[in-house]
């Protein structure tokens, strides 16, 4: 045996000694190896079979040792004629590409064990298929041989084809994503479950034919996305974007990711529901399917999930008659569905029932306050930082910005207005106007007893709080007990509300912590505050200890009067606190306290209510020896405050008022209190309890307290000089400060949102623009009276224009009983008609009437950047081509040119429109309608910019001339919000005439005003529905253009609005006062 | 045929027509010996205040009033006591109202020629009927009136006493127990139709506003004949809504509309409903602030 072998080396040493040396090495070696295995006979063939492999061609030996070493670990796997079919097919493989071959054996020798004959040579098709003769595919079939080995560990056959399938069409596409994705594959296969393989495949390949360039992103991070659904609906969900991506083309990966990402924001078991309905949108239109999945998260915010189907089912019919209406429509974007969602939900928003609160508060306390969510309040930085809690700064009552408390719509405005009235209690009963030295109606006043020498408080609030030790536990007796008066207050006076304020206090009480678990003092304040919501029946309370209990809770019961006031409730609240610190914080063992037992409405003692100011104070019972104080005593923590109640800030409402120079709290506070300074501030925010510390900037203490102070000033409204004077004098580096006194007081920014026509889907995007409104800057007044000296001829001629209007405003009204004159007419047929025996007409005096000019106008002024250009710009072109060459006719152009822009500077449209804004004014001046300036720009939906020149109240003073200077281009042109903007401002005014003037310089166009920069539908159709509403509602637009190719979009964009195209810009000033005066006659 | 028409309704020459039973009222102040001290010293009188806060009550209240003896007025409470009359022809005063609009002219209130077949007859207008009454001339609303208006009523508002009829060439002297009464809203009128300066300095001025919440719910409860309970509750109701007057209502709600509301009431309708027909739909046309009042309603009521 080993003779013959050592004759078979020796004989191949020879044939191939032609070769580097490593082959006759492999061969030697793989010979040795095989020699146990094989017979002679098959030596000779396998030997055989390596020479002519490598005889093939130039390179093919390197394949040939690749097979001489994978030989005898598969010689061991498989029979001799299997491994020959093997070596065969490799040999084939060689006929297309060397290295290709030898991939194909090295994979071999890794290991391919598993693979029967007839499936090796399937595979080694398959990677022969990749290769198309170039190198790059050569290299990509030659990885695809590399990865076998490990991609064959996860995969079968089948899967391998599939995958094969999506490298060849992603490499037809790009070699590059398909080496990188071939790369990742096994990794990519073995984190997908076997069932979802096949389908995952198969969209990859629709991926990389419909967008080839999100492949590689799919194949990478697919799988991932792919465990957000629901593993029984993985294929489900493949196929549906399968399909859709046919359709949607570019679009597939994003919606694929997308909506994987949606469904995996929901419970996994709504997932079959949902691809269902979706299944139902994909025939008609996939985008809208893949959109309906997209917006499930959002719409199952609002409503139930139960209701989806109603409101799929609404889309659906939207989108059968139109496929735009119907991806706005599951886009959220279009009314339409808002209208449907708002319908179908429980939920309701701050932002829809703000305005009904405020006036109903304004109703019930008769001041103006405000309703704002409560987010705005966190917001100042001035103590409060729950942007879920309802609560109140003394002059805005602030809310949660939803509430979905409850299964319907009726019932959480119910706990909305529960909200409110509790809040608005605060202010009606006067909850913030507590006055130390005030006796209370019932229990007159032994805070004065008490208070040992007199404090330096701020407020009263802070002085009765010093009172106390445990400011904690006085805080919160003193609420319990305030919201208790409060609430009865409500019931008292609004016997309507009743209802709603049960089963909201009921709700709460469900869900209290369990008080046997608290310690003592804490489950004493618990169970106040479960009396206080009228649930007695769920008091708990040690046995031997009853008789606290009960003295508490007739104290608390006390204040349930009608003529309780806050001073009462600050008595009951030292009464209370004298009780309660008789009770050790401590947690109870059950076993040696006994029973825990409730308390019935029999058991509350009522007497407790007292004449003056003596019985009320409880005396120590035996029970206060029960638990050593002091020992093993928890400190203080308070229960959880009820929902409905909100933050009850007492302290610092008051110290805001004080700020603020409220006068009723000034009043007589001036004598009794010391001036502010900044360390009683910094001093009562490290005692109260009402500011939570922690929730400013961590660390830095000192910081915290600068901000907070300079929030506080700031919100009080104290004027910047004295804060800064008060900072400085204590040399207390105020580090917020130096930011809030640049900031100008007098411009406040105020938000606007509004709908805006998309013409595709026939509906309204609800509350898409974001209207940014700010009074413009000042600037200096020069260049208004530069244009009155410059046009001083214009300005009087367009004074004399306008003023010739007026005598034009009496006019004769005839016909009339009753008038100046008899008009002859009148009478003469009166009479021939008596003659003639009628009874006539005797309405024979005329008169003339007054005819009240009431005009009011808003103009509207285009700000956008393309306003910058200079007019010469547009003529340049005739001119520049003049000179034929000739550089000293050029030099001179130029020179005379510039000389005359030194003396009149260069005119950009701005300018113009500025000017003739200026002659405008000068001529309304003279009749005296009523008119606003604004100017618009802004970039994008959210950034509407809308500047206030002058308002449509404001009296034309110094202040608008100079702000006519700072008119400068800024950006872009959406032209819709700003006319529904002005429109709305003209609304509120009562006026016989009203008018809105836009004077623009192009077509409307803003970035996503429309589905690219390009396209001018969109925005032109949204502009003429802008001025449409305006229409409507009683206004008359009127738009005027300085761009000569206006007449292309002005005539759709204003069917039946009046327009104007201006050809010659310059004439701008002087045409703009005529077009005016035209307008109004 | 005359008795037929007697039995169906009653017909009053305008100056003739005297409330037959004690109308309602209740002072809040001090109006009432104002009115009749004005009264006897022949001072006009100019009463100011928001719609259906009880100015026309007022007058009436006060010609029927004056009708009788001063001993019986000062004791409100003995209303049984038949009325003695003043002004000697067995009769409460007199009261001619007149409700002024734009197009009311000074021919309206002096009178005009009637054309009748070829002739032409005279007929007196209101107020000069009052005044050869001697009846107080209530001017509802007087600065809707054209302002020639004013012509007439200067001379008639100061020591003379003089109406002049321009187109008979005559002057009537005021009668005994002629007064002048105008009324005047000045929260309602633009600027433009204020009250000028020469025609207000011809008066003094009573101040009404809405009677306190305990009064007014007396009031309601009288005039509606709903309980106490819901009277209360429509005075708290009036109440609050005047909180939002100058903010989306012109005008705060009326004791008129309240009483209204009350009646409805009083005749089983809800509280809620009847709240709703009879006070916010009868006050504003404006979505939000109706709902925003319907919620008052509704927490006070239930």
């Amino acid at each position: 045996m080993e003779r013959f072998a050592e004759r078979l080396a020796a004989e191949y040493d020879e044939i191939l000694g032609g070769y580097p040396v490593s082959l006759p090495r492999d061969f030697r070696q793989a010979l040795a190896e095989l020699t146990g295995t094989l017979s002679e006979q098959e030596q000779r063939l396998w030997a055989e079979d390596g020479a002519a492999l490598a005889r093939h061609s130039l390179r093919s030996w390197e394949a040939a040792g690749e097979f001489f070493r994978a030989s005898p670990a598969l010689a061991t796997l498989m029979p001799f004629p299997v491994l020959r079919r093997w070596a065969e097919t490799g040999r084939e493989l060689a006929e297309e590409s060397a290295s290709l071959a030898s991939s194909y054996f090295k994979a071999g020798a890794e290991g391919l064990g598993g693979l029967s004959i007839q499936q090796m040579r399937e595979w080694a098709g398959l990677g022969r298929q990749l290769y198309k003769g170039n190198w790059k595919s050569s290299s990509l079939a030659s990885q695809f041989f590399e990865v076998s080995p490990t991609l064959f560990q996860q995969v079968n056959l089948a899967e391998a084809r599939a995958l094969a399938r999506f490298i060849d069409t992603l490499a037809s596409r790009s070699y590059e994503l398909a080496a990188a994705c071939l790369g990742i594959a096994p990794k990519v296969m073995g984190s997908l479950q076997r069932a979802d393989r096949g389908s995952f495949l198969g969209f990859a390949t629709v991926v990389a034919e419909t967008s080839w360039a999100d492949a590689r992103v799919y194949f990478e991070k697919g799988p991932g996305l792919l465990h957000h659904v629901h593993q029984d609906q993985r294929t489900r969900f493949l196929l549906l974007s399968s399909a859709v991506a046919r359709k949607a083309g570019r679009q597939a990966y994003p919606f694929f990711a997308e909506s994987a990402s949606a469904l995996g924001q929901l419970d996994n078991e709504l997932h079959n529901r949902l691809l269902t309905l979706a299944e139902l949108l994909a025939p008609k239109s996939g985008a809208a399917a893949m959109e309906f999945l997209k917006s499930v998260p959002e719409v199952l915010m609002r409503v139930r999930f139960d209701d989806l189907d109603a409101w799929h089912g609404e889309g659906r019919k939207i989108l059968e008659a139109s496929e735009d209406g119907g991806l706005a429509f599951f886009r959220l974007e279009s009314g339409k569905g808002e209208e449907v969602i708002e319908l179908l939900s429980a939920r309701v928003e701050l932002v829809r029932v703000g305005e009904v609160l405020r006036m109903y508060c304004k109703a019930l306390t008769g001041t103006n306050v405000s309703i704002q969510a409560a987010g705005a309040l966190a917001d100042k930085g001035v103590g409060w930082v729950s942007t879920e809690r309802a609560s109140t700064d003394g002059t805005a009552v602030f809310l949660p910005p939803v509430v979905e408390e409850a299964g319907d719509k009726g019932e959480n405005f119910a706990v909305y207005k529960v909200y409110a009235t509790h809040q608005a209690g605060h202010l009606e009963f006067e909850s913030f106007r507590m006055r130390f030295e005030r006796p209370g109606a019932l229990f007159g006043n032994t805070r004065i007893e008490r208070a040992g020498g007199d404090g330096v408080a701020l407020t009263d609030m802070e002085r009765f709080f010093d009172l106390f030790e445990d400011r904690k536990l006085a805080s919160d007796l003193f609420t319990v007990v305030e919201d208790s008066r409060i609430d009865y207050l409500i019931k008292r006076e609004y016997g309507g509300i009743r209802g709603a304020l049960r089963r909201v206090q009921g709700r709460e009480l469900g869900k209290r912590s369990p008080v046997e678990q608290m310690p003592l003092r804490q489950a004493a304040v618990e169970n106040l505050i479960r009396i206080s919501l009228d649930g007695l029946s769920s008091v708990r309370w040690p046995l031997g200890r009853m008789e606290t209990m009960r003295q508490a809770a007739g104290l608390l019961r006390a204040i349930q009067h009608e003529a309780a006031t806050i001073e009462d409730t600050a008595e009951i609240t030292l009464r209370l606190y004298d009780l309660l610190t008789q009770v050790p914080n401590v947690l109870l063992d059950a076993e040696l306290e006994g029973e825990w037992a409730e308390l019935g409405e029999d058991d509350i003692q009522l007497d407790m209510m007292p004449a003056g100011g003596e019985g009320g104070a409880p005396q120590p019972g035996g029970e206060g020896t029960l638990g050593e104080p002091g020992e093993g005593e928890a400190p203080y923590d308070s229960p959880d405050a009820p929902d409905f109640r909100g933050d009850f800030k007492p302290e610092l409402v008051q110290l805001l008022m004080r700020l603020r120079g409220d006068a009723k709290s000034q009043g007589e506070a001036d004598g009794q209190f010391a001036p502010l300074t900044p360390e009683q501030l910094k001093e009562l925010m490290e005692k109260s309890v009402e500011i939570d510390i922690s929730a400013f900037v961590e660390g830095d203490m000192q910081m915290s307290t600068g901000m907070f102070l300079a929030n506080l000033m700031k919100e009080a409204g104290t004027p910047a000089s004295e804060k800064q004077g008060q900072q400085s004098g204590d040399g207390q580096p105020g580090e917020g400060d130096e930011e809030d006194t640049g900031e100008p007081p007098e411009n406040p920014i105020e938000y606007f949102w509004y709908d805006e026509w998309d013409f595709r889907a026939n509906d309204y995007k609800p509350r898409w623009c974001r209207v940014v409104q700010q009074t413009l800057d000042e600037g200096e007044n020069k260049f208004f009276e530069k244009t009155l000296v410059e046009h001083a001829g214009l300005v009087a001629q367009t004074r004399k224009q306008f003023e010739l209007m007026r005598p034009e405003l009496f006019r004769k009204i005839k016909k009339l009983y009753d008038g100046e004159e008899i008009d002859l007419d009148a009478v003469i047929e009166f009479v021939a008609e008596r003659k003639a025996g009628h009874s006539g007409d005797d309405k024979i005096y005329w008169r003339r009437n007054k005819i009240e000019r009431d005009v009011a106008v808003a103009f509207l002024l285009d700000m956008s950047a393309s306003t910058d250009e200079e007019i010469n710009r547009r003529e340049r072109g005739r001119d520049d081509d003049d000179f034929d060459d000739d550089p000293r006719r050029y030099l001179a152009w130029w020179a005379q040119k510039r000389a005359k822009e030194l003396q009149n500077p260069v005119k950009r449209i701005i300018d113009l429109e500025k000017e003739s804004t200026v002659l405008l004014m000068e001529a309304l001046e003279t009749i005296g309608d009523r008119y606003g300036i604004y100017g618009f720009s802004g970039y994008g939906r959210d950034n509407v910019e809308f500047y206030v020149i002058k308002g449509l109240d404001e009296a034309f003073d110094d202040k608008i001339k100079k702000r006519i200077d700072k008119v400068v281009p800024i950006r872009s042109t959406r032209m819709g919000p700003a006319i529904r903007h002005a429109t709305m401002k003209l609304d509120q005014y009562d006026a016989k005439v009203k008018i809105l003037f836009l004077v623009s310089d192009g077509r409307p166009q803003d970035h996503g005003y429309g589905r690219d920069r390009t396209e001018k539908e969109y925005a032109i159709h949204d502009t003429k529905m802008a001025l449409n509403e305006a229409k409507r509602k009683g206004i008359v637009p009127f738009a005027l253009t300085v761009d000569r190719a206006g007449h292309d979009y002005l005539k759709t964009m204003c069917e039946d609005i009046g327009y104007e195209v201006v050809a010659d810009i310059e004439s701008l000033p002087s045409r703009l006062p005529t077009l005016y005066r035209k307008l109004t006659e | 045929m005359t008795t037929d028409t007697d039995q169906i309704y009653r017909q009053y020459a305008i100056e003739e027509y005297t409330p037959e039973h004690e109308p309602y009222y209740v002072g809040v102040g001090d109006e009432i010996e104002l009115f009749r001290a004005a009264f006897e010293q022949k001072i006009p009188v100019l009463l100011k205040g928001p719609t259906g806060c009880g100015k026309t009550r007022f007058v009436e209240y006060m010609a029927y009033q004056l009708g009788r003896p001063l001993t019986v007025l000062k004791e409100q409470g003995t209303s049984a006591t038949p009325p003695m009359h003043a002004n000697g022809d067995g009769q409460a005063l007199s009261v001619v109202t007149v409700a002024c609009h734009e197009d009311l002219t000074a021919s309206d209130l002096v009178g005009r020629y009637l054309l009748e077949g070829d002739s032409t007859r005279w007929m007196d207008g209101p107020l000069t009927r009052a005044v050869k009454r001697g009846a107080i001339c209530y001017l509802d609303e007087v600065v809707e009136a054209r302002k020639d208006t004013t012509v007439l009523i200067h001379p008639l508002t100061d020591y003379r006493r003089l109406l002049p009829v321009e187109k008979l060439g005559q002057i009537i002297e005021a009668r005994e127990g002629f007064l002048l009464v105008i009324s005047y809203n000045p929260g309602y009128q633009s600027a433009l139709k204020d009250l000028k300066h020469s025609t207000r300095q011809r008066f003094i001025a009573i101040d009404f506003t809405y009677p306190p919440r305990e009064v007014e719910a007396q009031i309601i409860e009288k005039e509606s004949g709903v309980d106490a309970a819901t009277s209360v509750e429509l005075a708290k109701l009036g109440e609050k809504v005047r909180n939002l007057r100058e903010h989306g209502l012109g005008e705060g709600v009326s004791t008129r509309l309240l009483i209204y509301a009350g009646k409805l009431i009083a005749k089983g309708i809800p509280a809620r409903r009847a709240c709703q027909v009879g006070v916010v739909w009868a006050l504003t046309d404006d979505a939000e602030v109706q709902r925003s009042i319907e919620e008052v309603v509704s927490s006070i009521f239930e």
